[in-house]
């Protein structure tokens, strides 16, 4: 019952990138995709950056993920042009505000998930204190990153247990589930916290000196090349603006 | 050297682990083991050298620490760091990234030292613990034995003069514990300051030359391992200790389980009478009580098969032992039998029908490791009462003063201690009328007093007519109270056999201590 | 000790562990916002029960800093999910003002650290911030998606009411989810010793 947040498979395949090529594209496709900026000339280049992910997938060797983006992003497309002008009313309504939604907010979602899936915490911190981010940012981040497996495995403990004593969800005990389930993974993750807090300190985390870190990032080929498909639409609106 | 004179230490507001008046001095490479039942302190002393009280975990302290010249109280904890490396109990909670070699590294670069030295050093570590196959690996996925091994290589990566290690065995199988004892006898050799404090004391014996026994914050012995060793296995019984050698494993001639009908339980009256009175009272064998029945154990997780046993059966009220490797497929057995995993086809026979994973998830109850899991409530008696059957209402007082609960009905049960939550979650199982109880390494930490606390309870649960599964790698538990072992190893059964007399040399051929 | 008002590490791994527990709280609720009637619905879940986590998390704050690095962190990690640029610019700027209430309590204060923890909320706003803000050029860029689809988002999106709505939603709920905190660490948390 592992999550997979920023801890990828022992075994790696296929082109890897560089965090901070990552997490430009995601800025790229946040401004684009999701912010809709740009103007007519961006129009073009907005499907592209929506197609990215899967390119992405496909070279990480994760065909299941791509897949799975393909096959929801059509069919929020495809139920749109086939019900949009058969339905009225609110299931119209509704219909095109999941679609709509789905559409602008997936590509980066999906990014997000790629740069999670394949970065690990020690190249995240890495990238960050490479672009000069304080420890004081990037050791509450690496933390809070090893701890979520931890808190999703209290998570599934406390589940396994309430279905022991047959506790569920009933109609008016929403409140009392909602109790049930966060105080104990409050105690239980603090506890642990705490624990971890303790032996972090005695391993020197937090000292005043700078921290070496011996992840080797940096950029290569296939850094430049998105960089340069990321700095497009860039290019494409700046263009609108002084025309 | 490290010198603690005239230390008084309170924490903030509880008594326990609190120190009185301690005056000690560890000459440089000796190895010293603390000792004493829990609450003594001596998690508090190695928490003095290490810095973390009172920087971390604070409190009242008076006196002088000071450890090679290091004077803790007025230092950094970072600074500390580099000086002390420490190693604690839970595997689960002493690592920070998430694949082996950047953990090895940890250390090394919150120190800030130079990349080349990082990666000699870390290359020297995993060299001298023999841990080449450990590299490249996701911490998540190793066993705790393994992540306990990393922890080592970490710290020894810092290159410390001072090692403090607290109860690392707890969650430790008995080979790992091997494993871990090399490891000491390595950084003996190198000369290091060794400061353990422990429950589990046999393996300890070559190691340690020096025994400190605590009772209630205060030294009570300080001698040789030579004397400690001469002392017969009585006199550690009376200081709450473990013990040093095999455990004697006074088995009977008959499985334990054949009286279990004679006494009236809590249930007989129901759906159990039929057994009761098929079993004639002095003549029961074991043959003639109803078995569980398992078949089809089989179970992958992520197409990779973990669980392989092939159809077996053991007696309903047995207690069984569930040993094997940390990762040996105990949990896994365990959980698909309690319906908790949810792919898990296989089927069990419990008095005597056959029942799907659904219906088992009825039938049985799994008393966590980490008890905290299962308390809900914000009262003991809330809590018991929670998924209980109401036709059980009558026996509630009675339960409750048998699991000595009666005088904290009102208390939080996250408040109470180690043994009273295992309590309050055995009677919430008790009134939901679970016939099936599992337990999760339940003395894994505890010392003598409490170990056989623990298994009083279980031989006490007995005549509630329960059958009861321990996961545990603890011969002494075993020897007290347990009527089977059950032997899991890589997925399947590797052993299953009855505690009797005739079964005396398999035991203790699984469990020998050395 | 030295440096008393210092961040050290054992504040900073702190607010990692209750950034992790916060988030896994929020992304669990979130889960909620694909069905569409529920996305403003965020703005109100995610306050109510964030308070939990949030105010134990209070219980462990002491110096100035570690409410604004905390509020950084989520809003980065919700950058990362891919909810976009505009929850980690809150996270700076409300985190930052989240700090200075509770410090003008003296991280004390029940009513100080509520009005904090309300002020923190904004950030879940912030992801409904590329919806609202040029909600009509967006659309305008976009013909394909249909006549219908466009008057009604925009009739929704763009309604002037709908952004305050949302923003004075997350702050009402922050301080109920504040009080709610409040009486769940009285409850349970310091019963059980953690807080």
């Amino acid at each position: 019952m592992q999550g997979s947040l920023l801890q990828p498979d022992e075994k790696r395949t296929g082109i890897t990138f560089d965090p901070r090529t990552k997490m430009f594209l995601l800025l790229t496709v946040a401004v684009f995709v999701l912010g809709g900026a740009g103007g007519k000339n961006v129009d073009l280049l907005a499907p592209m950056l929506c197609v990215l992910p899967v390119v992405l997938f496909l070279l990480a060797g994760k065909w299941k993920r791509a897949f799975t983006y393909v096959l929801i992003y059509a069919a929020a497309y495809l139920c749109f042009w086939y019900f949009g002008p058969r339905t009225t009313g609110i299931v119209n309504f509704l219909l095109l505000a999941l679609c709509g939604i789905l559409s602008r907010f997936l590509p980066g979602i999906m990014l997000g998930m790629y740069l999670i899936e394949t970065t690990t915490v020690s190249e995240f911190t890495a990238a960050m204190s490479k672009m000069h981010v304080t420890d004081k940012i990037t050791i509450p981040l690496s933390v809070m990153f090893r701890f979520f497996p931890t808190v999703a495995d209290e998570f599934s403990s406390i589940n396994a247990a309430m279905r022991m004593r047959d506790i569920r969800l009933g109609g008016k005990n929403v409140t009392k589930m909602i109790e049930y389930r966060l105080v104990p993974l409050m105690v239980c993750s603090a506890k642990i916290g705490e624990e971890l807090n303790a032996a972090a300190l005695t391993r020197g985390l937090g000292g005043e000196v700078r921290r070496t870190n011996v992840c080797k990032i940096g950029f290569h080929m296939q850094d430049i090349l998105l960089f340069l498909i990321a700095l497009s639409p860039y290019a494409a609106w700046i263009a609108g603006l002084v025309a | 050297m490290i010198e603690i004179s005239n230390v008084n230490f309170q924490y903030g507001t509880a008594d326990i682990g609190a120190l009185h008046n301690i005056n000690l001095s560890v000459a440089d490479g000796s190895c010293v083991l603390l000792c004493g039942e829990s609450g003594c302190g001596k998690t508090t002393i190695t928490r003095l050298l290490n810095g973390l009280t009172p920087h971390f975990y604070e409190g009242t302290l008076e006196g002088e620490i000071t450890v090679n010249g290091l004077k803790v109280k007025e230092e950094e904890l970072y600074i500390i760091a580099s000086r002390v490396g420490s190693v604690f109990q839970n595997p689960r909670s002493q690592f920070f990234c998430l694949d082996t070699n950047s953990e090895v590294a940890f250390g090394c670069e919150n120190m800030g030292l130079p990349e080349q030295e990082i990666l000699k050093r870390r290359e020297q570590a995993v060299r001298d613990l023999n841990m080449e196959k450990l590299m490249n690996r996701n911490i998540f996925r190793l066993s705790g034995g393994e992540k306990q091994k990393v922890a080592c290589a970490s710290v020894a990566a810092m290159q410390p003069e001072v090692l403090v290690l607290d109860e690392p065995t707890s969650n430790l199988d008995l080979d790992a514990i091997e494993d871990l004892k090399e490891t000491l006898k390595l950084w003996k050799a190198q000369g290091k300051t060794i400061v353990i404090a422990e429950h589990r004391l046999y393996w300890l014996k070559e190691i340690c030359d020096r025994v400190i026994y605590l009772k209630e914050g205060s030294v009570l012995f300080d001698i040789s391992m030579e004397e400690f060793r001469t002392f017969p296995p009585e006199r550690l019984e009376e200081l709450g200790l473990r013990r040093m050698t095999t455990v004697a494993a006074d088995f009977p001639e008959e499985p334990k389980t054949a009286n279990l009908w004679k006494t009236t339980n809590l249930h007989g009256a129901t759906e159990k009478s039929a057994i009761t009175e098929a079993v004639e009272p002095g003549v029961q064998k074991q043959a003639t009580l109803p078995a569980i029945e398992f078949h089809n154990y089989n179970f992958s997780y992520e197409k990779l098969p973990v669980l392989k046993v092939k159809d077996f059966s053991l007696p309903e009220g047995s207690i069984v032992a569930v040993t094997g490797h940390n990762g040996a497929g105990k949990s896994t057995f365990l959980r698909c039998m309690c319906g908790l995993e949810k792919k898990f086809k296989g089927q069990t026979k419990l008095h005597g029908k056959w029942q799907k994973p659904g219906q088992m998830l009825k039938e049985c109850y799994m008393v966590m490791q980490d008890v905290n899991h299962q308390l809900f409530c914000e009262t003991v008696e809330d809590e018991i009462r929670l998924g209980m059957n109401e036709a059980e209402e009558a026996k509630v007082p009675q339960v409750l003063k048998e699991l000595d609960l009666s005088e904290l009905t009102e208390r939080h049960p996250m408040s109470l201690s180690g043994g009273q939550k295992q309590r309050v979650a055995i009677a919430s199982a008790l009134l939901a009328d679970k016939s099936v109880l599992i337990f999760d390494e339940p003395t894994s930490g505890l010392d003598y007093r409490h170990m056989k606390q623990t298994a009083d309870l279980f031989l006490h649960l007995k005549k509630y007519g329960k059958t009861t599964f321990i996961i545990t790698h603890d011969p002494e538990l075993i020897a007290m109270c347990c009527t089977h072992i059950l032997h899991i190893e890589e997925g399947e059964v590797a052993e299953y056999y009855p505690l009797t007399a005739a079964h005396r040399e398999r035991f203790l051929k699984q469990f020998s201590f050395q | 000790m030295k440096n008393n008002a210092k961040l050290k590490g054992k504040d900073l791994i702190n607010v990692g562990i209750y950034a992790a527990i916060y988030c896994v709280i929020m992304t669990a609720v979130a889960m909620l916002g694909f069905i569409p009637i529920m996305m403003p619905m965020l703005c109100v879940l995610v306050p109510l029960l964030g308070g939990i986590p949030m105010m134990l998390f209070m219980t462990k704050v002491k110096k100035f800093g570690m409410i604004t690095i905390y509020s950084i962190i989520v809003g980065l990690f919700l950058w990362v999910t891919g909810m976009g640029y505009w929850p980690f610019i809150f996270g700076i700027v409300f985190g930052f003002i989240a700090d200075l209430i509770a410090k003008s309590g003296n991280y004390k204060s029940s009513k100080k650290t509520i009005a904090s923890y309300a002020v923190f909320s904004l950030i879940i706003f912030g992801n409904f911030v590329p919806l609202l803000i040029n909600a009509e050029e967006y659309f305008l860029t976009r013909q394909s998606f249909g006549e219908a689809y466009i008057t009604s988002l925009t009739e929704i999106m763009g309604n002037t009411w709908l952004a305050p709505l949302l923003a004075v939603s997350c702050l009402v709920c922050g301080i109920i989810g504040g009080f709610i905190g409040k009486a769940i660490l009285k409850k349970h948390f310091v019963k059980a010793g953690i807080a």
